[in-house]
């Protein structure tokens, strides 16, 4: 028998509760090495609160994430992200008076955990070409020195993926990186996380987009009022009729 | 004459640093009268008292003060916005009631005999102040800080402990109201704690307020101006007071974001841009 590679990320029984509301109810699931995991379900079904929990954001109420089997369930975010989990926001939260370059820059992850050895260090500079090349693949290049406050909808989106991959991540948690986004900047955004994917470990997507998201994930996880209804391949998600009833109907819900 | 300009303009000017440095972190700290009155009894009562010499006691002074930022930050820190504002007020009017009611000191009555510090101290403190914000304006660090600012959730989600560097910018920040209030109290030879009350810290927020809080020049220009209209404004006798306070009202109806908004990018190419709220 060979045993089965350790998950990345292990979530059990996480539940949160936020006053009476239960916007966690016992999620239990794997994210794997290298897969791209989409995580869908209607509004409301608790994907941004799981995002939150697992980035150190919002505590658990109960429950644990094991990353690569140590349990990191009540680090503080920024030591998550030190780990390696990075996560970019479903509503655009960029330093929106910052240039579009330093919001990359500041990510850098050499700097940003000992920032004040970033001021005496012999030889510390800034890694213009890696930045300058993630701004490339993103297709931002242009408004390097543009404020991020300044930026259009769809540049917007882009640059919170750029400045989540600058710190170099293992876990990326893409919350609705395509809402809004008309058909052509969709399958533009498929080809940017088709082409850094590699880099990864593994990348957590939600999106609402049936058709977007059965083309980029290797694997579906369904949620629905807190829960995991349903999990595996693409096609057999969608035939599920729990799936169909819960997600499928309010389609139209979409923004 | 000039030299009491001087010494007023430049102790001025460090105290609009010690708020500017609070705030390159988030955080608008009215408390920092309070940490001037720190340093400015604690250096006394080491060169009165006890002989030491008073750049010595000046830094001594800064040390405690900076501890002192730390220890109260670090339980005011849990709250945010309005809250914390009010929490530093509260800091302020601690310390004054504090000093009011240790006898050592003088109490209510203030404390004297301290003397030696001159003009040049304060300019010298003002260039070194003054150049180390503008090597950490160019800095990382500075553009770390703005992240923190801008949005202290997203900045603790890349990794950045937010805590350490509030926390790291309100000792530094005590740190400097504790050392220009040193130099204040051997230049001007007798405190009182009502110097230092919560009025002192608005004055100081208002130097930042005025002229521009997103780089380090607005500090220094808001101070300048503030403290020294009034003494160009003595032709107007009685009328002085109400001139000065329109003319407070009228500079942030005309300049919201101060007299000089504008934040340099930390890439250096860049050119300046204005900052919109
Ligand atoms: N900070 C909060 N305080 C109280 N309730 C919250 C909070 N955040 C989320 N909720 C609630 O938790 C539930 C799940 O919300 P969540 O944002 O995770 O949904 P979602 O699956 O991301 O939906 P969408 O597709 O609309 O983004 C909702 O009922 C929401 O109102
Ligand atoms: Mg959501």
């Amino acid at each position: 028998m060979i045993a089965k590679s350790e998950p990345l990320l292990a979530i059990r029984d996480l539940n949160k509760q936020f006053r009476g509301l239960t916007a966690l109810d016992g999620v239990s699931f794997d994210i794997a090495q290298g897969e791209l995991l989409g995580l869908i379900g209607p509004n409301g079904a608790g994907k941004s609160v799981l995002v939150n929990v697992v980035s150190g954001i919002y505590g658990a109420t109960a429950g644990t994430v094991s990353f690569l089997g140590s349990d990191i369930t009540r680090l503080p975010s920024y030591q998550l992200a030190r780990l390696g989990i990075a996560r970019t926001f479903q509503n655009i939260r960029l330093f929106g008076r910052m240039t579009v370059l330093e919001n990359v820059l500041v990510a850098d992850k050499r700097y940003l955990t000992r920032p004040f050895r970033s001021l005496f260090a012999k030889g510390a500079h800034d890694d213009l070409a890696a930045a300058e090349d993630l701004l490339e693949r993103v297709d931002l290049i242009e408004k390097r020195d543009a404020l991020a406050g300044t930026l259009a909808y769809g540049e917007a989106r882009r640059l919170e993926i750029a400045r989540a991959l600058a710190g170099g991540p293992r876990l990326l948690f893409l919350d609705e990186p395509a809402a809004g986004m008309n058909e052509r900047e969709m399958q533009e955004l498929a080809a940017v996380i088709r082409s850094f994917r590699p880099a990864l470990d593994a990348i957590v997507l939600i999106e609402h987009d049936v058709a977007l998201i059965s083309e980029l994930s290797d694997r579906l996880v369904v949620m629905d009022s807190g829960k995991v209804i349903a999990t595996g391949k693409p096609v057999d998600v969608f035939a599920d009729p729990r799936v169909v009833e819960a997600y499928l109907g309010v389609e139209e819900c979409d923004d | 004459m000039i030299q009491d300009y001087v010494m007023q303009t430049g102790v001025n000017i460090l105290l609009a640093w010690s708020v500017y440095i609070i705030l390159l972190s988030g955080s608008l700290s009215f408390a920092n009268g309070g940490f001037m009155a720190i340093g400015a009894y604690v250096s006394a009562v080491l060169t009165v008292k006890f002989g030491v010499p008073l750049i010595l006691a000046a830094v001594l002074a800064g040390g405690v003060a900076f501890l002192f930022g730390i220890g109260v930050a670090f339980p005011a820190l849990r709250t945010r916005g309005l809250y914390l504002i009010l929490v530093t007020v509260g800091i302020a009017a601690s310390v004054r009631a504090m000093l009011e009611s240790i006898d050592y000191v003088g109490g209510i009555q203030g404390f004297s005999g301290m003397s030696g510090a001159s003009p040049w101290h304060v300019v010298a403190l003002v260039v070194i102040v003054g150049a180390a914000l503008w090597l950490l304006s160019r800095s990382r660090l500075q553009r770390i800080l703005d992240a923190v600012r801008e949005d202290e959730l997203v900045a603790a989600s890349m990794g950045i402990n937010v805590l350490y560097l509030k926390l790291a910018c309100f000792g530094a920040g005590a740190f400097i109201a504790a050392v220009a209030g040193s130099f204040y109290a051997h230049y001007i030879l007798f405190v009182r704690p009502d110097e230092f009350g919560i009025l002192a810290s608005v004055y100081i927020v208002l130097y930042v307020v005025l002229g521009g809080m997103n780089n380090l020049w607005g500090a220094l220009v808001g101070a300048t101006i503030m403290t020294l209209a009034p003494e160009l404004m003595r032709g107007l006798a009685q009328w002085r007071p109400t001139v000065f306070g329109l003319l407070i009202v009228v500079l942030l109806l005309v300049r919201p974001n101060g007299l000089l908004p504008f934040r340099i990018p930390t890439t250096g190419r860049a050119k300046r841009r204005a900052v919109k709220p």
